[in-house]
């Protein structure tokens, strides 16, 4: 779900320029899926599928899956359309040192729109 | 070159509020009914460029925006620190009453924000005889804090750039981008803590329980309108509102917790109709 991250890096060099200072690893959580992102100088180097036996992170985001693909949509709806309003609704869990998170906010909720479609399709 | 003026005018203005001089700045246009409007916590009065730009709005109404002390161009106090801000009820109705008084404005009506939205509600509980209406964009009666507002200033983290970031996302993903840019834009030219002082009003000083019943609609009219993707102050806190008020609320499709600035020309469609009622 959350693998084309990187997929997408070569697009993102404008977003890059938002965190050139920032090194950190992330994880993103479905519930069921775990993923392991890693950033350095605000480029994304690698995301890791779980299963994991010992990951090492700075924080984590956890929300259900479900949640994850409301947010996902090319246009998505109210509550669903940002990683703080789905905090808002107690869907999505923040933990962890959340300094590159909130130091980075604008960067982290750009990176994860970047994985809506271009297009608009198959919105219920 | 020819370049293309707007018909907004700036000024300054020593205002005495609770006893102390502040230096304001407001911005106006048009003439005839007083409209002042209120903008959000931690922005200025340019989030209100386009209905100061309206011409339809501007042959009826006079619409007044001033910088609140502290934010855009109006100044701090004398002998202010960095640090110290704290937006309190009584403060926020001081200046708006000082402001109006200050313009000698007659039963001018009064439009605000988010925080502003709030602040009419006050005004409508304290003074119903003062105004001639009252518009809450963004209204809710009170507000419990749903994220920790202490990153909001903090010297290991660029204020700018973390206010910016929570202001992005309360805007609608339908929203124009270059009008979501420059609502940003204003959120990162804030000072450092203006938009965490703001928040004490918002989420603890200015919130109302029952007080609310005391609202009288037949003294002074109030006209709540919501946007669709405002997650800070939702349509249904708005509804449960206005059913207390006893009122109609009216709910923005397309537009979020900034309709005024994120996207005007789909704000103007609702305002029109409420000032036609109103004048």
């Amino acid at each position: 779900m959350f693998k084309s991250l990187i997929e997408k890096n070569e697009k993102r060099s404008q977003l890059s320029m938002m965190a050139q200072y920032l090194n950190t690893c992330f994880m993103i959580s479905t519930i069921e899926h775990e993923y392991l992102v890693n950033i350095e100088k605000g480029v994304v180097k690698n995301v890791e599928e779980g299963p994991f036996v010992m990951p090492s992170y700075v924080f984590k985001l956890t929300a259900p899956k479900n949640e994850w693909i409301k947010f996902l949509q090319h246009t998505p709806q109210p509550g669903s359309h940002d990683i703080i309003a789905m905090l808002r609704r107690k869907v999505l869990k923040f933990e962890g040192d959340l300094h590159p998170l909130m130091s980075h906010l604008l960067y982290f909720k750009l990176l994860l729109a970047s994985l809506r479609p271009a297009e608009s399709k198959n919105e219920n | 070159m020819k370049i293309e003026k707007e018909p907004i005018s700036g000024q300054y203005g020593k205002f005495k509020i609770d006893g102390i001089d502040y230096r304001i700045y407001w911005e106006e246009a048009g003439q005839g009914i007083p409209l002042v409007c209120l903008h959000t916590a931690g922005s200025d009065g340019r989030q209100y460029r386009a209905l100061l730009n309206d011409k339809k709005i501007l042959e009826k109404f006079r619409v007044i925006v001033f910088d609140m002390p502290w934010h855009g161009k109006s100044s701090p106090p004398e002998n202010a620190k960095v640090g110290n801000y704290k937006l309190s009820t009584d403060f926020y109705i001081s200046q708006i009453m000082s402001f109006i008084n200050g313009l000698e404005l007659v039963k001018p009506v009064v439009m605000g924000c988010s925080i502003g939205g709030r602040i009419i509600l006050h005004l409508a509980i304290n003074f119903p005889d003062k105004f001639r209406a009252l518009i809450g964009l963004q209204s809710a009666g009170h507000l419990d804090p749903y994220y920790d507002v202490s990153w909001l200033h903090r010297q290991d983290v660029h204020g700018g750039e973390v206010c910016g970031g929570i202001a992005y996302g309360l805007m609608a993903p339908t929203s124009p981008e270059s009008d979501k840019f420059e609502t940003m834009w204003h959120y990162m030219q804030g000072g450092p803590g203006i938009f965490k002082g703001d928040l004490f009003f918002y989420k603890f000083d200015g919130n109302i329980g029952n007080e609310i019943k005391k609202i009288d609609n037949s003294k002074c009219p109030i006209y709540l309108l919501t946007g669709e993707y405002d997650y800070s102050a939702t349509p249904e806190e708005t509804k449960s509102l206005a059913d207390t008020i006893g009122i109609e609320m009216i709910k923005m499709k397309n537009v979020g917790h900034f309709p005024m600035s994120e996207n005007p020309k789909e704000f103007l469609k609702y305002l029109h109709p409420v000032l036609n009622k109103i004048s």
